[in-house]
């Protein structure tokens, strides 16, 4: 099994930074330590992240802090950032209300 | 349900993505361009100041210009520019969603360019999400759209040319710039841009990064602190400055979700800034039809950028029969050579990060001063062929070109009418001062120079006096009479000047030179004036 799949807990104690307390993730006031602690929790992908903490899910979607997680992820992981899978973007690109996503079809 | 179809859609109305429409639209296409701003022109009409390059690539014009010609162009050729039209999706069968006001429009190309462009990067550090920490593109856009100061004391992270051309038009803005900051121990960006600030001087720390911002409520200050060789923070290296913004110019990523959502094959690729399609030479990704021009497929700048777009757009207009083919082989051959030139370099795609060079192209020493603290040393000026002789400056007025790296850049070229002024065919080559010449003092040169690194000397002025003639692009201008301080390279006060002359004329296109009086040991130092009048700069 590679890296990314292995996910067996080594049962070493997590380990807090200096830093740990630094925002990461602006819209959904993710820390550091939590993206960190994610990993250690076993998440191995960002969509794992995102879906576990919430980082990258707030109203920018990730435009400003993606690159931020994937290196501290790669970082934890020792890694590469390239080698960090990345979550696949869905429409819509940027923040829809959902009004206008209701007048999709409509006769205006 | 009806669905719109045109024969190109593009997504983003920047350079590359109007440089596309363009050429399409010329060959005789049905184009559309979707912006989800409210203001065409991508990052151009932020850049005041003038581009490298050659004619071609129109250099010495000023970005906003450029970015006001593309717009004419494309409206002259019918292209349709909707603006405030965000792309939601790109789906199978080159169907796009845009959302326009409030409501969701559904359209089919049959072909797409996506050229949305880059965002910039963040560097977090203890106190980065405090109001008063910005990118320096948000710096730019409250500049020189809005015309807001973005702050009045400030420090620059990052030395690549964004953070060095923006410091020195937040310096114009008004604003006080504190220092220049980088993690790396070499300047990235050109010789010529960090000159023009040390000149007024704006100190440079190299390896140097943040270590805390803080203050409540908003930035009141900041402390950096030195990185070793593994970037780890030196204890007791701390520095702090009282500072009420942050501006962050620590590169860019390519915005490529709508590219990554086609389902085209991607690679993440450091040299082009992060996460990109992997493209043909016509821009063209792994999905037939659709193409990636511009910043979302490597980070480059403006100039290549436009050429990219071009690259594409003939490439489409072939492809759909719009183009003969021997004229499409003849305009990407013309394309190509041109973003070929742009690439080359010291700066350019083969050598980009590398700090081992030691010597130009040529064969001349690179200023080691220059690359740790943004100037060159007294010492190192007359090595390099924009410098004549001494012998010679003492016979009357002659350019001293202070241009000392492998940068694509040749306008000095041909706006010297008497030929003093030799780069030659391969543009990235250091210009070469022919001292047999004669120099009228006409200033051209040093208005046409977009590294501002012209200087006109003159040892013959008077007994014990010589002259120096500046580019000066800060408002208000001084008066002719005025009296104060000569600086040099490094900003450093060396002696008394006073202002004998002042050119304004519109062919210099708003880069004044301002000819000051110094005492005769003081014309291969003084640099840059500042007005006694002035409080500080």
């Amino acid at each position: 099994m590679n890296k990314i799949t292995d996910r067996t807990f080594t049962g070493e104690e997590f380990v807090s930074h200096r830093d740990d307390s630094v925002i990461i993730c602006r819209c959904e006031e993710i820390s550091k330590g939590e993206i960190r602690r994610a990993v250690y929790d076993g998440m191995r992908t960002m969509s794992e992240v995102k879906r576990y903490v919430r980082a990258g899910m707030g109203l920018c979607q990730g435009q400003t802090c993606s690159r931020l997680v994937k290196n501290i992820i790669a970082k934890e992981l020792g890694l590469k950032p390239g080698e960090v899978e990345i979550p696949t973007p869905r429409s819509p690109a940027r923040p829809v209300s959902m009004e206008i996503y209701a007048n999709d079809g409509m006769k205006k | 349900m009806l669905m719109k179809r045109y024969e190109l859609i593009v997504i983003g109305a920047g350079p590359a993505g109007l440089c596309a429409a363009i050429e399409a639209a010329a060959n005789g296409m049905q184009v559309v361009v979707y912006d989800e701003n409210s203001r065409p022109g991508g990052q151009l009409f932020k850049q005041i100041h003038k581009f490298f390059g050659s004619k071609e690539h129109k250099a010495k014009e000023r970005g906003f210009r450029i970015g006001e010609k593309l717009l004419d162009e494309a409206r002259e050729l019918g292209v349709e520019v909707v603006l405030n039209a965000t792309v939601m999706g790109v789906f199978e069968n080159k169907e796009i969603t845009v959302m326009i006001e409030d409501r969701v429009e559904h359209i089919k190309g049959n072909e797409i360019i996506i050229a949305t462009g880059a965002s910039e990067n963040m560097l977090p550090f203890p106190g980065w999400t405090l109001p008063g920490v910005i990118g320096a593109g948000a710096a730019q856009t409250m500049m020189n759209l809005h015309g807001i100061k973005p702050g009045n004391k400030i420090l620059m992270v990052g030395s690549g040319n964004v953070g060095l051309v923006v410091g020195f038009q937040l310096i114009q803005a008004g604003c006080r710039l504190e220092a220049i900051i980088d993690a790396s121990p070499r300047v990235g960006g050109y010789g010529v841009h960090a000159s023009k600030l040390a000149r007024l001087g704006v100190p440079f720390y190299m390896s140097n990064t943040v270590k805390e911002a803080y203050g409540e409520g908003s930035v009141k200050g900041v402390s950096i602190v030195e990185v070793d060789k593994n970037w780890q923070q030196v204890a007791g290296s701390e520095k702090t400055f009282e500072v009420d913004t942050i501006c962050i110019a620590v590169g860019l990523s390519p915005m490529s979700q709508l590219a990554k959502m086609t389902g085209c094959i991607m690679e993440d690729s450091p040299a082009k800034g992060g996460l990109v399609p992997v493209c043909n030479e016509y821009g063209e990704t792994s999905i037939p039809g659709i193409y990636a021009a511009g910043d979302v497929s490597g980070i480059e700048e403006a100039s290549s950028a436009m050429l990219k777009g071009r690259i594409a757009g003939s490439a489409i207009s072939y492809n759909q029969g719009y183009l003969e083919e021997n004229i499409f082989k003849e305009n990407q051959a013309k394309y190509r050579s041109s973003l070929e030139q742009l690439r080359e370099g010291m700066f350019g795609h083969k050598n980009k990060g590398r700090t081992d060079l030691l010597n130009t192209e040529e064969g001349f020493e690179i200023s080691l001063n220059l690359l740790e603290n943004g100037f060159l040393a007294d010492v190192e000026i007359a090595h390099y062929p924009g410098v004549v002789s001494q012998e010679r400056r003492k016979q009357g007025i002659v350019p001293v070109i202070e241009c000392t790296q492998n940068i694509p850049c040749n306008p000095c070229q041909d706006a010297c009418e008497k030929g003093c002024i030799k780069v030659g065919q391969v543009i990235t080559n250091l210009p070469i001062i022919d001292g047999t010449a004669k120099c009228t003092g006409c200033g051209m040169c040093v208005a046409a120079c977009s590294g501002q690194a012209i200087f006109l000397v003159n040892e013959d002025y008077a007994p014990g006096y010589a002259t120096v003639g500046l580019p000066y692009e800060f408002r208000p201008l001084p008066q002719i009479g005025d009296k104060g301080i000569a600086l040099d390279r490094s900003g450093k006060a060396v002696g008394e000047a006073e202002v004998i002359s002042i050119k304004s004329a519109k062919a210099l296109d708003e880069t004044a030179i301002l000819t000051i009086k110094v005492s005769e040991d003081l014309s291969m130092k003084a640099r840059f004036f500042k007005s006694s009048k002035e409080v500080s700069l």
